[in-house]
């Protein structure tokens, strides 16, 4: 089943004398459960593709259908709202409210979705253990470490019970240990609950676990490799 | 809703000091802004109430001519009904009949133009404390066929209590007037025009001298302040036959009331200032607090929250801070107004002299109506709204991808 959807991407920034072609023409096909990388050297156009394809940013030309809607059609406000029903997000840094404790910030996104109090105490709770945060639910972002701050984003963007997470670097600002028990969890979540994952990045030892491998260069597709899993 | 007002209240928080600096000024302007405004009106409360006790009263009923033609021509007949009916009215607490005319005062060598009041020595006295003005001599009685004259006008004619003043005038419809009446008594009047030309005689004595008997020239009417005058107006206005009219003290003397006014506008425009430089405070504080955040606005806006929702929490904390300061800054003048109040503030001595020789109590007054504390609050409220908008604008601007990348 085809949950994301582009036809002929184009995202063109033309504000400078020489226009910048940032996505270039991309057709590309998500399926449910897919644990995908998105590489490519900086400025390559990564996070301009992801912003798209979350509903983030309009394309200048081409379309967008995720879970069969065409979402580059849809107004600011309906994005927003689609983006809440139906796309989870984990950021570089900075994800999380710092007011807000990692339970707060969890249900926060259940709030807006105005889902019961049981539900939302359900299921943050037991988010928040699978990520390996059950002794840390009541702390505030600023008492937690990159690594579990980044933790709480994934169950915040799992919460919502999305068609998909798009995490554009999730990993940058992490050391390699818990940069591997991020990865560890995500994939767990992905096998264990077939949330699909879209992640860019650089980082080779991140690129070693996606399962599918999609490389942009210039705002092209230049490679799109399948590994068989184990 | 509840959880905006929690996380609004947590966002205030999030740089104490920064907070309590805008808050602190907050505070401190509104504590000044109520203070210096409960002066001022505590001042304009105590001129009315001087000017309103010595002379013209709250309102005044007339024959409709009288005021523009002040001759005993335009008197009005006794009129009882009318004038029980207004005593009865919700808040009126005296009502007086007065003859009010003019007349050229003699003793032995010395004569002078005198203004003559004839009234209800009782009642009268219900409202300038007369009786305890005197300095020589006894107050009048209700028939008193003498005089009670102003101590500046004994010491110019060289008369004292015992001896006969001499007056003459012309009275109603043209008749000419003259009487011989004995000096009862001497008192100071606080007001020193009047100290140099008053004369007292009960009404009927009045009347008599004047040959304008049962007329007289208004009807003196009391409230307890100012600020019951007009719904008592237009009560009495209700009840008025066509040939009178009542006017209130600021229709008799409207140059106090465009002085009073001038000064107010004064006081209000320092305080617009004032409240122009603590808006300017507020909106650095909130430009940086909205600045830091934009970040944090991408990614609540991409998760899923709407800038419109993002804009209700913002107003919320504006807001929030605004009224925090104008709340404890109210906290803080209500027992500082309340000690004021109960014991007004003596005047410096040069100023009490001054004040004094225009019959002005030499204190410094308060008032305690809340508008003048609601009006303080509300202000912040509005600036902060102002604020919250423009701000609101801004996120409603911002563009949320550049945003997000920071
Ligand atoms: N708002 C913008 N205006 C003009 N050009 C932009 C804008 N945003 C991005 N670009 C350009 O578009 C191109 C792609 O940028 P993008 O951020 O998508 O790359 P990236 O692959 O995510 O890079 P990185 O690995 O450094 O994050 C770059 O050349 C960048 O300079
Ligand atoms: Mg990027």
């Amino acid at each position: 089943m085809n949950i994301l959807e582009t036809k002929n991407l184009y995202k063109i920034y033309d504000e400078t004398s020489v226009p910048v072609h940032a996505v270039n023409g991309i057709d590309l096909v998500i399926k449910k459960g897919e644990f995908t990388a998105i590489v490519g050297p900086s400025g390559s156009g990564k996070t301009t593709l992801l912003n798209m394809i979350g509903g983030l940013d309009k394309p200048t030309k081409g379309e967008i259908i995720v879970n069969g809607v065409k979402i580059h059609d849809l107004s600011r406000r309906k994005m927003t709202d689609f983006r809440l029903k139906n796309i989870g997000f984990v950021f570089q840094a900075y994800n999380l409210i710092p007011v807000l404790t990692a339970r707060e910030n969890v249900e926060f996104i259940m709030h807006l979705q105005g889902r019961s109090k049981k539900e939302r105490d359900e299921r943050t709770e037991n988010l928040l253990k699978a990520v390996g945060l059950g002794d840390r639910i009541e702390a505030r972002p600023s008492k937690l470490s990159g690594g579990q701050q980044q933790r709480v984003a994934v169950s915040r963007a799992i919460a919502s019970k999305p068609k998909f997470v798009l995490a554009d670097e999730p990993t940058a600002n992490l050391d390699s240990k818990s940069t591997e028990n991020l990865l560890d969890m995500m994939e767990k979540l992905n096998k264990e609950e077939e949330i699909t994952f879209i992640f860019s990045t650089h980082d080779q030892r991140v690129v070693k676990k996606a399962r599918r491998v999609i490389t942009v260069d210039d705002g092209k597709i230049v490679s799109d490799e399948t590994r068989k899993t184990e | 809703m509840w959880n905006n007002i929690k996380l609004a209240w947590r966002n205030l928080w999030r740089n104490k000091r920064r907070t309590l600096i805008t808050t602190a000024s907050i505070v401190f302007s509104v504590l000044f802004a109520s203070f210096m405004r409960a002066v001022q009106e505590g001042s304009y409360d105590s001129m009315i109430d001087n000017m309103v006790k010595f002379y013209s009263g709250y309102l005044q009923v007339q024959d409709t001519a009288y005021w523009d033609e002040k001759t005993l021509e335009n008197t009005i007949a006794y009129d009882s009904t009318l004038a029980g009916k207004i005593s009865n009215m919700k808040d009126v607490r005296l009502v007086t009949p007065r003859l009010e005319s003019f007349a050229l005062s003699a003793y032995e060598e010395n004569s002078k133009p005198v203004f003559v009041m004839g009234i209800d020595p009782e009642k009268e006295d219900g409202i300038i404390k007369l009786s305890e003005k005197v300095k020589k001599g006894s107050f009048i009685s209700s028939n008193d066929k003498g005089a009670l004259i102003a101590e500046g006008l004994s010491k110019f004619l060289k008369i004292g209590a015992g001896d006969t003043l001499v007056m003459i005038s012309q009275g109603y419809h043209g008749v000419s007037a003259a009487g011989k009446f004995a000096v009862r008594g001497i008192f100071k009047h606080p007001n020193p025009e009047f100290n140099n030309n008053m004369v007292y005689l009960s009404l009927k004595t009045a009347q008599d001298f004047y040959s304008a008997y049962g007329r007289y020239t208004s009807e003196v009417i009391m409230v307890n302040d100012h600020y019951e005058v007009d719904h008592v107006k237009r009560a009495i206005q209700e009840i008025l036959p066509p040939d009178k009219t009542v006017m209130t003290w600021d229709e008799m003397y409207p140059e106090l009331l465009s002085m009073i006014e001038g000064d107010r506008a004064g006081g209000i425009i320092m305080l617009w200032i004032l409240y122009l430089v603590i808006g300017f405070g507020i909106f650095g504080t909130v430009m940086m607090m909205v600045n830091e955040r934009k970040r944090e606005f991408g990614v609540i806006n991409a998760v899923g929250m709407r800038k419109s929702r993002i804009n209700v929490m913002l107003f919320a904390e504006i807001v929030m801070l605004g009224m925090l300061g104008a709340v404890l800054g109210l906290v803080l003048t209500a027992p500082i107004i309340g000690y004021f109040y109960a014991n007004p503030m003596p005047m410096p001595a040069e100023m009490a002299e001054a004040m004094e020789a225009y019959g002005v109590e030499p204190y410094m007054f308060v008032s305690i109506r809340p508008m003048i504390y609601i009006n303080q609050a509300l202000t912040i409220f509005i600036l902060s709204s102002v604020i919250a908008g423009i701000m609101m604008i801004t996120v409603a601007r911002l563009d949320m991808v550049k945003a997000l990348r920071g």
